[in-house]
């Protein structure tokens, strides 16, 4: 399969992991992705303001470039890209008239027609079949927990799964071979900016996300969003609680150790390093 | 024809007012025709320095569009101005401080994160350069694009005089390049060596040589040395 | 006139026959010239080989030089100013450099006085348009140095002496030749985005008359990449830059030493007095006198201000009987004409064909003589092609370089001249482009030695304002490099110059003796000097100016 790729600036940066581990999954899994010739940062927060037209042209461009690829569907890793791009997406398809006064500014550019469709990997993951993912080293013995946080589930409209109960990211576990426990705090918001002049307000939330997953026998935390691996791992050196140290990882990258790839896992860009702990379940090799 | 193309005149309104000028002047030629003498907005007149940044608008448009007055021609019915100066902020710093890390551009132009991809800075572009794209690229930290994207860049400030975001686009390119050059290029180790040589005193019996030399005997030699195809 | 892709039908029939030949002409060379033939072709058909073209200079420490009259006229003028109109007691500005010029050579030479340790705010640089306004800002083909395994200074000596006519000044040819590597070295410490290949071997080219190929290039902007590096550069170490002030006149102190000058604010009328313990004269060449009329390549401020200035003062001029015509300046579109059309379109492999698609000429003969066989082509044989103004010119068939290069390759290497001829509705990779010679460089200037001092205490020049370099004709690539290698000198030389001077007290008695010398010889005139700027306003608008306010 063949499908644009947005990768988003962190991604290019301080997640370089996140996108290494795709790729050699991707390969293994005959998906394609074509990193987009041309694109800009997502917009970054999706703006709520309804007559902010102008923060909405940093996604909507992004569409018009996959559309310029000739695709209908463009995939991408991070939360905050997905969710930018996607509400993006949906707010110019129901509003015609916000569409129209966008295409006209930025008349350098083809119209965007609305026809495009923002997917994200893990979705394209459950299209394919979690149970088809050719797994060469399950996961044996190791008990995660999935963490969403918001920005793949909230507002409901671009959810990529049950808004509520979410479970895709505990499928693609179980697939994997790993044992899942749920949480209550799974839904819970990281903190997410807040990390630059309130670190206290993430400390906190970082505290009770990952105390009450130790507390259920979680040995690592699995997400999808570099903001939120930022605040869950690099946060825990400023708690002032006591806490055992809680390896955060991509599910991208348990996906490549269970396909037996270990070139590209970039755990040295962790603040809790993962190493220790897969190395005792004799999942590295 | 030669005579149609001298005597065929146009329109023009510089800062408003009316002229007449031949057809087939740049903008900044039928200025000075008209009686403007340039000690602003003059510079190389061959599309290298970026002096004669130019705001215009043409006959019924509402658009406001931008360009070197040396490298444009005016038309019938354009309204003209130049843009004498751009009050912008540049960083400074000592390249041999700086490493090609991916944060080095933002954290000196941090305003860059400002950028809401409106594109009109690559739309204000005279030599049409993908201007929002370097900046992006600056953003997340890709020095190679933003060098390779910025390189023909004039720095004639029309991108960051039309940048909602008080972006200074050409300076930003600037500092991308020069770490780029500096810290991403390969360095050359012929010239390195050569340098070495040199130093060491090895051409200089051979330059002594030369130009102690007679004329007749340093034309021979002149003429009777190998070219390399 | 039907247009045909930015060519009217007539031209385009040419540019058929330019098409038909070309395959044959992929594989054909032609013989470069002999020194005499060289020497034969100059005589005929150089316009710097008309005896009615110049005079004698009949004043001052170089009387009698043969100049051509655009620049004779300059230096048989009044001073600009009026010594009595100056108050020389208020000092405006004290320093112990002051760089007279904001383009490529005062720039290294600011640099270089810093890395030798003047500290910024002991010197001045002032310039008559913008920091970096200049002709270094656009040259496009390249620096010339020997540093390839194969190739050496003393064999860049050798071109640079023999493409001169050996009449070059062989310390100035050494030096220039001897630090070429080191200056390449400096700018990549610079982050000069030099033509590299993965390993940083450094991809070089041919240039006229150059018998190894050492031309370093940034795409087709070298000398603005370069240019805006070090700018950039003088910048960051914060060198303090005045603006739109031109000088007018130096000082000398009663010693007799250059002290300082005279600035003059173009937007505010006002003047400035400068002290400084040495002048670096770095004003650029004199591409904007128009010599005989020709089109030039030069910026708007190319009006040799700095050799009258220091001609006023009493140094010695040098080979400036002898202007560079660049073969190949753009003869069509009319909007264009005289721009330059860089030399490494010929590097890379392009040829020059008559109007019938003939190759008639070596494509890299020294510039002097490949200009001689356009002008011969167009105006002895009659094979020109005729523009719509009545310009002659002929082809350079640009569209072989992607047969030979590949693909692609004009528009990677060649970005500055597409961009330029597109504007007008031309495609260089697909049709060729029209050229005749136009005004390039000033070959000689103010006389220099190795240490870039003129033959005045306390005056030193770099670039193209100075002369003996180059000797009659200049190489290719030997421009960047000759600002490069004297601004170093100026400023490293200067720097040691200062430790030892305390100017005395300010004059401008050189102006008034320059006033009697006028008299004395008989010169009358109303023309004044340094010019600053050319004025290129109608006709319409001159012959009703009023000069009131």
């Amino acid at each position: 399969m063949k499908i644009p790729y947005y990768p988003g600036c962190t991604l290019k940066t301080t997640a370089k992991p996140f996108e290494d581990t795709t790729k050699a999954v991707s390969e293994v899994l005959g998906i394609e992705l074509l990193e987009m010739p041309r694109w800009n940062c997502c917009g970054t927060v999706y703006s709520l303001a309804s007559d902010d037209l102008m923060h909405q042209l940093a996604p909507i461009r992004n569409l018009i470039r996959v559309q310029d690829m000739g695709y209908d569907r463009v995939t991408t890793l991070c939360s905050m890209c997905y969710n930018t791009l996607e509400q993006a997406n949906q707010l110019v398809k129901g509003d015609p008239e916000k569409l129209e006064k966008m295409n006209s500014f930025m008349d350098q550019e083809k119209d965007y027609t609305g026809g495009v469709t923002v997917v994200h990997y893990l979705t394209l993951l459950k299209e394919m079949g979690f149970d088809s993912l050719p797994v060469k080293n399950p996961l044996k013995g190791l008990t995660v927990v999935p963490y969403y946080g918001c920005l793949l589930l909230r507002p409901e409209e671009i959810s990529i799964d049950n808004p509520e109960r979410p479970t895709i990211m505990a499928e693609l576990l179980a697939a994997l071979g790993a044992t899942v426990v749920d949480h209550p705090y799974k839904l819970e918001c990281c903190g997410s900016y807040h990390t630059v002049d309130y670190k206290e307000v993430v400390c906190e939330k970082t505290y009770h996300i990952l105390s009450s997953a130790r507390k259920r026998g979680a040995e690592a935390v699995v997400l999808s969003c570099p903001l939120c691996e930022f605040n869950l791992d690099f946060r825990q050196k400023d708690l002032e609680q006591e806490l055992a140290p809680m390896p955060i990882l991509y599910f991208s990258q348990l996906l490549a150790v269970s396909l037996g790839l270990f070139d590209a896992l970039g755990f040295d860009q962790h603040y809790v390093d993962p190493e220790p702990l897969l190395k005792e379940k004799g999942l590295l090799r | 024809m030669t005579e149609d193309i001298k005597t065929r005149m146009i329109k023009v309104y510089i800062m408003g007012r009316e002229y007449e000028v031949p057809e087939g002047l740049t903008i900044m030629k039928a200025m000075e025709y008209a009686g403007y003498r340039f000690i602003r907005g003059a510079g190389c007149r061959a599309g290298f320095c970026g002096a004669c940044g130019t705001i215009f608008r043409k006959k019924d448009e509402y658009k406001f569009r931008t360009a070197l007055a040396c490298q444009t021609p005016a038309e019938d019915g354009m309204y003209l101005t130049e843009l004498p100066f751009v009050p912008a902020n540049k960083a400074e710093y000592e390249l041999e401080e700086l490493t090609s890390e991916p944060s080095i551009i933002v954290s000196l132009y941090p305003e860059i994160a400002r950028c809401v991809s409106c594109n009109t800075c690559t739309k204000a572009c005279p030599q049409d350069l993908q201007v929002m794209d370097y900046i992006q690229a600056s953003l997340r930290g890709d020095i190679n694009q933003a060098a390779e994207l910025s390189f023909d860049c004039l720095q004639c400030g029309l991108c960051a005089a039309r940048c909602p975001a008080d972006i200074v686009h050409y300076h930003v390119g600037q500092l991308a390049r020069r770490v780029y050059g500096k810290y991403v290029l390969p360095r050359s180790q012929h010239l390195k060596e050569r340098n070495d040589e040199i130093k060491a005193g090895a051409f200089d019996q051979e330059m002594e040589k030369l130009t102690a030399m007679g004329l007749e005997q340093l034309k021979k030699l002149y003429t009777e040395r190998d070219i390399e195809k | 006139m039907e247009m045909i892709r930015g060519y009217p039908d007539y031209m385009r029939e040419s540019i058929e026959k330019v098409e038909k030949t070309r395959p044959q002409r992929l594989k054909a060379t032609f013989k470069a010239m002999t020194l005499e033939e060289r020497e034969q072709i100059l005589n005929e058909y150089h316009p710097d080989y008309k005896p009615e073209a110049k005079r004698d200079l009949k004043i001052g420490p170089s009387k009698g030089q043969r100049l051509p009259h655009e620049v004779a006229d300059l230096l048989e003028a009044h001073p600009l100013i009026d010594p009595d109109d100056v108050d020389l007691s208020r000092v405006d500005y004290d320093c112990d450099i002051l760089i007279i010029g904001g383009g490529g050579a005062g720039t290294v030479a600011a640099l270089w006085a810093h890395y030798s340790g003047v500290p910024v705010d002991r010197m001045l640089m002032t310039t008559k348009l913008r920091h970096g306004d200049s002709n270094s800002m656009m040259a496009q083909g390249g620096i010339q140095a020997a540093d390839r395994p194969e190739d050496s200074p003393p064999r860049h000596y050798l071109d640079a002496i023999g493409g001169g006519h050996f009449t070059n000044k062989p310390e100035l040819v050494k030096a220039l030749t001897m630090d070429a590597p080191a200056i390449i070295q400096w700018h990549e410490e610079l982050g000069v985005m030099y033509d590299k290949d993965d390993k940083g071997v450094m991809m070089e080219l041919s240039g006229g008359g150059t018998s190894r190929k050492r031309m370093h290039s940034a795409r087709d902007y070298t000398g603005m990449e370069i240019m805006r590096a070090i700018r950039d550069e003088a910048r960051n170490i914060e060198v303090p830059v005045l603006e739109f002030c031109p000088a007018v006149e130096l000082l000398k102190d009663d010693q007799g030493r250059v002290a300082g000058a005279v600035l003059f604010n173009m937007e505010t009328d006002q003047y400035y007095v400068v002290r400084a313990k040495a002048v670096i004269m770095a004003t650029g060449g004199f591409g904007r006198l128009h010599i005989q009329g020709f089109a030039t390549t030069n910026h708007y401020g190319a009006t040799a201000d700095g050799l009258v200035m220091a001609y006023h003062v009493g140094a010695n001029l040098i080979d400036l009987d002898s202007v560079q015509y660049h073969p190949t300046g753009a003869a069509y579109p009319e909007q264009i004409v005289g721009l330059l059309v860089t030399e490494k379109v010929r590097g890379l492999g392009a040829q020059p064909v008559n109007k019938n698609g003939e190759l008639f000429v070596f494509p890299l003969e020294p510039r002097d003589v490949e200009s001689a066989n356009f002008i011969r082509e167009c105006y002895g044989r009659d094979n020109g092609i005729i523009t719509p103004t009545g310009m002659k010119g002929v082809w350079l068939d640009s569209p072989m370089i992607d047969d030979l290069k590949g693909e692609g390759t004009i528009r990677k290497n060649l970005a500055a001249m597409v961009r330029m001829f597109e504007r007008f509705g031309i495609d260089m990779t697909k049709d060729p482009i029209l050229v005749f010679p136009t005004l390039h460089y000033q070959n000689g200037g103010v006389e220099i030695n190795d240490k870039a001092e003129t033959s005045v205490p306390g005056l030193f020049a770099g670039g193209e304002v100075e002369g003996g370099v180059h000797g009659k004709n200049r190489l290719m690539g030997n421009s960047l490099l000759d600002y490069n290698v004297f601004g170093r000198r100026a400023g490293i030389n200067a720097a040691e110059y200062v430790k030892k001077v305390t100017p005395g007290k300010l004059s401008l008695d050189h102006a008034r003796k320059y006033e009697e010398a006028l008299k004395n010889a008989g010169v009358e005139t109303d023309r004044k000097a340094p010019m600053l700027l050319p004025d290129y306003r109608g006709n319409h608008v001159l012959s009703r100016a009023l000069d009131i306010f």
